[in-house]
């Protein structure tokens, strides 16, 4: 078997059964769903299975009843809460119409929000007494919103919500993925450093065999992890369309968005990780490693701190730089395509620099590790580095 | 003999500072090669350059007649120890073994039982202890059945038992053919299991050819000296070399060992008394010395 197939399988095997692989691809969608649908689910179960009676005392003198309870005074009101006859009442001042303000009061902490739709639809209600019914109810809910983007040619396009999840999610979890495994192979090279292994494996190995054996295993690591959090996400689609069924129908990904967005996930990986090998090869401890992997996955989070910005402005000089860029690309592009703002030879333009760049990065660091990797402990400066590289 | 290797006018330095200078050297096949001298000498920088880790700057080597496989059939047990701590013994090896595309599970086991670790076969790097991280190293080493065997500091860190049990191993190995380099700066350990040495001082080599043939150049001039008591300044003795209750003295020139051994017994009990060709440290002195 080719000696690469070899280090990529071991090294495949290896970080697949690390900790903080296991903890990012499986608690991390834990975490995101109980952030995500505990507040949902609670509120879910508040409406329903709790029945609020609401009182009210009017100092104004001008609210009706409708389905609320009125009270003469506070006192009774207070006292017909904590019979519980009442979950809550509040109290109108004489001086609402100019302040706005009123109290509430109940006897325990509940989610407030569902009361407060009730007492804003009830003083809605009182403060249009007179008005038609249908307006009123429109006041009560004045609009609801859906975007559309128009081309060039008029014709209108998905509408801004979905392109702006669909195009997030994507950028999130593939930065994410990308990070992580492109992390796994800087940490694996220090390692080695560390405990020597590098000059066991150097004497098996060619440099270029390490470093790529290096890139594919931990590649199919980082692919292992979106199909894992990919069936995560379409088990929960498909087993709780209650939560979900909003996010179903506003989506849609295509299957070109989805093999262009696999495709620039694998070449943004390669040169994320080429770049980690070149930095594990020059540093001495892993600490010092990621401080230093730190300036460029930072380089590659641009995008998402620019996201807003590339989504209403994808032709500006800054979108396209940063789409042409090659440590931005991956996740620009991910974000344009899944808005189809991209013509076809910007794409091409961006894959061929993305490419090229991966190429020379690897090259590069294989001469960097080549001339770095057996010095432990001391670190080369970006000077001697520019000279050993020449050198070799 | 056919060479194993052939290492002709190498030199490498490392920022201007020269390491290696025009080091020549060969080793015939099934020999059992020293690579001597003091720590920062630039023996792990020959071997580097043998391994193909590093490029001389000038100069050839030449290894074996297998020009793309060299890599598989080089066994090679670096100075400075590690292995993957998360990884069991047997996963260690079977890869390491799989990188030299000769990996042989029967013969990986066989290694294990006759080191006296088959039964810890699953037990992670990370349990063992320092001296067995050591054992399964030098098996890893040896595990895909190597034509030639380099070992950095074999003995450095060991126990007496298991130092004893490694040298067993690299006669058992020399006895079977194999090619060994054996780097090390304990020269009383190559005196007694290398056929011929090359000993190197700042890169430069000073002494190359078989053991007894550099001894033998340096003369009778050296008393080896078992005793009790406290041995002063001895007429015709140019200089001692103390180890606890044994003695080196060497000899001045023209000194005669019997007025010398009256000399001693008048002040100390003698329990034993050899004449002898100096050790290899005594040459290495004298030659860094006289240099």
């Amino acid at each position: 078997m080719t000696k690469w197939i070899t280090i990529a399988k071991h090294e495949f095997s290896y970080n697949v059964r690390r900790k903080e692989f296991l903890f990012v691809t499986f608690g991390l969608p834990i975490f995101m769903l109980a952030i995500m649908g505990i507040p949902i689910l609670l509120m879910s179960v508040s409406i329903s299975h709790e029945e609020y009676r609401i009182g009210y005392v009017d100092r104004t003198g001008s609210f009706e009843p409708l389905n609320f309870t009125g009270y003469p005074d506070e006192e009774t009101a207070r006292k017909e809460l904590l019979e519980g006859k009442i979950t809550h009442f509040f109290v109108i001042p004489p001086d609402y119409r100019s302040t706005g303000k009123i109290n509430i009061f109940s006897t325990n902490r509940t989610l407030s929000g569902t009361v407060d739709d009730k007492i804003r639809d009830f003083m809605l209600e009182n403060l249009l007494k007179g008005q038609k019914i249908d307006l009123v109810e429109r006041i009560k809910d004045p609009m609801h919103s859906e975007y559309f983007i128009l081309n060039e040619k008029g014709e209108t396009g998905e509408d801004g919500f979905s392109a702006l999840l669909v195009s997030i999610a994507f950028a999130l979890f593939f930065m994410l993925s990308i990070f992580t495994s492109s992390n796994f192979l800087l940490q694996g090279v220090v390692e080695e450093k560390e405990n020597r292994v590098i000059e066991i494996l150097l004497s098996s190995v060619s440099y270029r065999e390490l470093l790529i054996g290096k890139i594919f295993g931990l590649g199919a690591v980082g692919l292992t992890q979106i199909i894992v959090w990919s069936m995560i996400g379409a088990g929960l689609l498909f087993s709780n369309r209650l939560v979900f069924s909003i996010l179903v129908e506003r989506m849609h990904v295509s299957f070109a968005l989805l093999v262009f967005a696999l495709g620039f996930f694998i070449l943004g990986f390669l040169v994320f990780a080429s770049l980690m090998a070149g930095v594990g090869a020059v540093s001495t401890t892993t600490r010092e490693g990621q401080q230093m992997a730190g300036i460029f996955s930072i380089i590659g989070a641009i995008p998402l701190i620019f996201s807003q910005f590339i989504l209403m402005y994808p032709d500006a000089i800054l979108t396209t730089a940063l789409a042409y860029f090659p440590l931005t690309s991956p996740i620009t592009m991910i974000m344009l395509l899944s808005i189809g703002e991209v013509q076809f030879h910007e794409l091409m333009i961006s894959v061929l620099i993305l490419t090229f760049s991966t190429l020379l990065i690897i090259e590069l660091s294989v001469k960097i590790f080549r001339v770095s990797l057996l010095m432990y402990g001391k670190k080369p400066t970006i000077g001697e580095m520019i000279k050993y590289v020449r050198e070799s | 003999m056919e060479n194993t290797v052939e290492v002709s006018h190498v030199s490498k330095s490392f920022n201007g500072q020269s390491v290696v200078r025009d080091i020549s050297f060969d080793i015939a096949s099934g020999e059992v090669f020293g690579l001597i001298g003091p720590n920062g000498a630039g023996k792990t920088t020959i071997i580097r350059m043998l391994l193909d880790i590093m490029r001389p700057d000038s100069g050839e080597i030449r290894i074996l007649d297998a020009a793309d496989k060299i890599k598989d059939m080089i066994g090679y047990l670096p100075e400075d120890r590690g292995l993957y701590r998360r990884l069991t013994i047997m996963d260690t090896l079977m890869y390491l073994g799989a990188l030299k595309n000769r990996q042989s599970k029967e013969r990986t086991l066989e290694l294990l039982d006759k080191m006296g670790m088959l039964s810890n076969r699953d037990m992670k790097i990370s349990e063992l202890s320092k001296g067995m991280q050591q054992k399964i190293q030098i098996i890893a080493a040896i595990c895909h059945d190597p034509g030639f065997i380099i070992l950095d500091e074999p003995f450095s860190g060991l126990d007496p038992v298991n130092m004893k049990l490694v040298k067993d191993l690299i006669i058992q190995l020399g006895k079977e053919g194999k090619t060994i380099l054996i780097s090390t700066h304990m020269m009383d350990q190559v005196e007694r299991m290398c056929d011929r040495i090359l000993m190197i001082h700042k890169g430069s080599g000073v002494l190359y050819g078989s053991v007894g043939e550099i001894k033998s150049r340096f003369g009778k001039n050296t008393i080896f000296l078992e005793f009790e008591g406290q041995l002063e300044n001895i007429a015709g003795v140019r200089k001692i070399n103390y180890s606890g209750n044994y003695a080196e003295l060497i000899l001045e020139e023209g000194a005669d060992a019997q007025n010398v051994l009256k000399n001693i017994v008048s002040m100390v009990r003698v329990n034993k008394f050899e004449i002898s060709m100096p050790s290899l440290n005594e040459i290495f002195i004298q030659v860094v010395e006289g240099s």
